[in-house]
C-alpha cells in the first residue's frame, strides 16, 4: 500500500477501481497550410469555435441547473473567453501573415496567454490557466473532429485520478458511475476544486507526480475528509474504510429522519434550534431539516443583488415569502449589516476607501449615517411583521447611544405610517446583536432596553481578538475556543437570564457539534445554525443531560487556553455523541 | 471621453469570471474602451487582455470609454465595481463576504 497526500477539496470517502487519464495533450498533426488557402482555413477555425460555444453554452445550463448559478458563472466566462477579440484577432495574424495551421495557431496564442498567467506571481490567477488549456482543448478537438473523451459515459464505477482535470471536464463527470477523483496539480481554489465540492464528490488535488505509479483498474481509497489517497490498500485497511463510510451515512441518514422532533435534553429540556438564512429560499431548506424557525435572515443580498436601490416593496416582498414559508415560526430579520463601500457606491456617491473596514462605517453605523436607507427597511419590516412572527434585530451595537437612536427612529417611522394609515405591527420586538466586545460587557443594561439578544460569535471572536476572520495570515488567532470568548458569552447568558431575557447564538459556533454541550451547558435554549447543520445540532442536545452540560461548561471555563478547550470539547462530544465526533 | 478609478475589492483580484462580466458589459459598445493599471492597458473587450492588469484586491484602474454612450458604458462598468462583482457571491450560510454574524 502505498499513501499519498494532497489537499482535500471536497469530503467523503470513495473506494474503488482506478481509472488513469492519459497525460498526452491533443496532438496537433499539421503545423502549417498553404497560403492561399487562409481563408478557408479561418473560415473551418470559426465554424470549429461556434461549435465550442455551443458546448460551452450546454455546459453552462447543466451547470446552473445541476448545481447552481455561480457554477454556471464559470462557464459563462470561458463564453466570453471564446468570442475574445483578441483571440480571433491573433490567430487570423498568425494564419495569415505566417500560415500557421488554425489548430497550431490557437494552440500558441492561448498557450502563451496562459504561460503568461503562470508567471503573473498571483497563484489564483495562474490556476486560471487550466481555464485556458480547457478551451484550448476543446478548440482542438472541434477542428481535429475528435469524440470527446469519455468520461461522461462510463459503465462501471470508478476513481479517476489525472494529471489535472479542466472545469468542464469535471462538470460532466458521470455521478452516477465516477465516485471521486485526484489529480497531480491544482489548488483549494481552482474552478476544479470549486465544483468537485459543489457536485459533492470526494476530491483531491496538489498530490503530486504519482500517475507513473499506478496502473488502472488497480484499488485505490480516495479519503476527502483527510486528503489522502491508499493505493493498493490491504483488505483490513479496505474493511476499515468501508465501515466507517457505512456508519457515517447511516449516522446522516438516521438524525435527518428524526430531525423534525423537537430537540429536548434526556431530562426534557426544550432548546430551541433555529436557521440561519439569507435567501428566502432557504427558509424550506431550514423547515425540511427541522428548524423551529428562523433565528437570523440576513437581508444584504437585497442591497448587493440587484444594479438598482431597492424600493421597501422589495423588502416587503422578500420578508413576506419568508414569512409564508415558515408559516407561524418566528423570524428574525436583521437589517443591513455591510460597509459603506458596498452599499452606498450603488447610490452613486463616491466613497473613501477606509483604512480599516471591520472598524469603519458598517452596518448599524452605516443605517444610523443612511436615515432614509434605513427607514426604507424598517417601514417594510414592521407591515410585513402583520403576516408572522417576526422580530427586529440591530447588528453590531457598540453603546446604548445607538442602540437608543436605532430605537428612536422605529418609533419616528412607526408615526410615520400611522399618519398614513398604512397596515402593520406596532410592537415587533427588539433585540440586539452582541457581537462587538463593549456590548456583551455592557449586556446588564443593555438587557433592560431590548427584548432579546443574539450573540454572533464570528465578529464576537474577531473584535476580542483583534484578528480578522477573513485573512488566512492571522487565521490561528482567530479561535472560536478561546477563553476570553467563552467568558464574554457567559456574561451575556448571565445578564440575559438575571432579566429573563431570550438569548441565542447565532455564529458559526453553534453549527458546530462540539461547542454545542458547552453552550447548553452555559444556559442557552437557542441556538440558530447553517441550515445543514439543524439535524447533528439538535441530535446533540438530544444526547445529554443539563446536569452533564453544565458540567462540561464549567470544566471548559476552568481551562487557560484555546487549543485545551478544543480538545477538551472533542473528547466530550466523543463521550455524549460518538456518533457525531470525528 | 469619460474616465473614472475603480477599485478592485474582489477578494482573489480581478479573475476571469469578473473579467468576463466586463466584457459582457461593454459587447455592445461600438466606441473605445480600456481600462488602464499604470502602463498596462487591456481592452475591455477581451477577457485575455483583463487577466494581464493583474488586478488583485486593493488595485486602483482607470476606465476610459471614448464614443457614443461612453458615459453609459463606464458606468456600468464602475456598477460592476461597485458591487464587487454580484457573481462573486456564494450563496452558502455563513458567507462572510456579506457579513456574517
Amino acid at each position: 500500500m502505498i499513501v499519498k497526500r494532497g489537499v482535500a477539496v471536497s469530503p467523503g470517502v470513495a473506494i474503488g477501481p482506478a481509472m488513469v487519464m492519459g497525460t498526452e495533450a491533443v496532438r496537433i498533426r499539421r503545423r502549417f497550410i498553404r497560403a492561399d488557402t487562409a481563408d478557408a482555413e479561418l473560415a473551418r477555425f470559426r465554424s470549429a469555435l461556434e461549435n465550442v460555444c455551443q458546448e460551452i453554452v450546454t455546459n453552462e445550463q447543466l451547470a446552473t441547473e445541476q448545481i447552481g448559478k455561480q457554477y454556471g458563472a464559470i462557464f459563462s466566462a470561458h463564453l466570453q473567453l471564446a468570442r475574445d477579440p483578441r483571440l480571433h484577432s491573433e490567430v487570423d495574424e498568425l494564419v495569415r501573415k505566417r500560415h500557421y495551421s488554425p489548430e497550431f495557431a490557437a494552440s500558441q496564442v492561448l498557450r502563451k496567454y496562459a504561460h503568461q498567467l503562470q508567471s503573473l506571481g498571483n497563484s489564483y490567477l495562474a490556476e486560471r490557466a487550466t481555464d485556458l488549456f480547457d478551451l484550448e482543448r476543446r478548440i482542438l478537438r472541434n477542428l481535429l473532429n475528435e469524440q470527446k473523451e469519455d468520461l461522461a459515459h462510463l459503465t462501471e464505477d470508478v476513481i479517476v485520478l489525472a494529471r489535472n482535470l479542466t472545469p468542464s471536464e469535471t462538470a460532466v463527470l458521470d455521478r452516477k458511475h465516477v465516485l471521486g477523483f485526484a489529480t497531480e496539480i491544482g489548488g483549494a481554489t481552482s474552478h476544479t476544486a470549486i465544483l468537485a465540492g459543489a457536485l459533492e464528490l470526494p476530491a483531491i488535488v496538489g498530490v503530486g507526480n504519482f500517475l507513473t505509479e499506478i496502473s488502472g483498474g488497480t484499488t485505490v481509497i480516495l479519503d476527502g475528509n483527510h486528503g489522502e489517497l491508499l493505493i493498493d490498500p490491504d483488505e483490513a485497511t479496505i474493511s476499515r474504510y468501508r465501515d466507517a463510510a457505512k456508519k457515517a451515512r447511516a449516522v446522516a441518514a438516521r438524525i435527518l429522519k428524526v430531525s423534525q422532533r423537537t430537540a429536548e435534553t434526556k431530562d426534557q429540556v426544550r432548546v430551541h434550534v433555529h436557521g440561519n438564512i439569507e435567501f428566502p429560499e432557504e427558509a424550506d431548506h431550514c423547515i425540511e431539516r427541522g428548524a423551529d424557525g428562523i433565528g437570523l435572515y440576513r437581508t444584504e443580498f437585497l442591497y448587493l443583488a440587484g444594479a438598482h436601490e431597492r424600493t421597501e416593496q422589495d423588502h416587503f416582498d422578500a420578508y413576506r415569502s419568508v414569512i409564508e414559508r415558515v408559516g407561524d415560526r418566528p423570524v428574525v430579520i436583521r437589517t443591513l449589516d455591510l460597509g459603506a463601500d458596498k452599499v452606498l457606491a450603488v447610490a452613486d456617491e463616491p466613497v473613501e476607501r477606509c483604512t480599516n473596514p471591520e472598524l469603519g462605517l458598517r452596518s448599524i453605523r452605516l443605517s444610523l449615517d443612511n436615515l432614509q436607507l434605513f427607514k426604507t427597511q424598517l417601514r417594510a419590516i414592521l407591515r410585513a411583521a402583520t403576516q408572522g412572527r417576526v422580530s427586529v434585530m440591530f447588528p453590531l451595537i457598540s453603546s446604548l447611544l445607538e442602540l437608543r437612536q436605532a430605537k428612536m427612529i422605529l418609533e419616528d417611522v412607526k408615526e410615520d405610517l400611522t399618519e398614513e394609515g398604512a397596515e402593520f405591527n406596532p410592537s415587533v420586538p427588539i433585540g440586539i446583536m452582541v457581537e462587538v466586545p463593549s456590548a456583551a460587557l455592557m449586556a446588564a443594561e443593555f438587557a433592560r432596553e431590548v427584548d432579546f439578544f443574539s450573540i454572533g460569535t464570528n465578529d464576537l471572536i474577531q473584535y476580542t481578538l483583534a484578528a480578522d476572520r477573513s485573512d488566512p495570515a492571522v487565521a490561528k488567532y482567530y479561535n472560536s475556543a478561546d477563553p476570553a470568548v467563552l467568558r464574554l458569552i457567559r456574561m451575556v447568558v448571565r445578564a440575559a437570564s438575571e432579566s429573563g431575557l431570550p438569548v441565542t447564538v447565532c455564529g458559526q459556533m453553534s453549527s458546530d457539534p462540539k461547542f454545542v454541550p458547552l453552550l447548553v451547558g452555559m444556559g442557552l435554549r437557542n441556538l440558530s445554525t447553517t441550515p445543514l447543520a439543524v439535524p447533528e445540532v439538535k441530535e446533540v442536545i438530544r444526547s445529554l443531560t443539563i446536569a452533564q452540560a453544565e458540567q462540561i461548561a464549567a470544566s471548559a471555563l476552568e481551562l487557560d487556553l484555546a487549543s485545551n478547550v478544543e480538545g477538551f470539547l472533542r473528547g466530550e462530544l466523543l463521550r455524549v455523541c460518538p456518533d457525531l465526533a470525528e | 471621453m469619460i474616465r473614472r478609478t475603480v477599485t478592485v475589492t474582489l477578494e482573489n483580484g480581478l479573475h476571469m469570471v469578473p473579467a468576463s462580466e466586463i466584457a459582457k458589459a461593454v459587447r455592445d459598445f461600438s466606441g473605445r474602451v480600456v481600462i488602464r493599471r499604470e502602463d498596462i492597458v487591456a481592452d475591455a473587450r477581451s477577457v485575455l487582455d483583463l487577466l494581464q492588469l493583474r488586478a488583485e484586491c486593493g488595485t486602483n484602474l482607470e476606465v476610459e470609454a471614448e464614443g457614443d454612450g461612453d458615459a453609459l458604458v463606464v458606468d456600468a462598468i464602475a456598477q460592476l465595481f461597485a458591487l464587487n462583482f454580484a457573481v462573486e457571491r456564494r450563496p452558502a450560510a455563513g458567507s462572510a463576504g456579506t457579513g456574517g454574524t
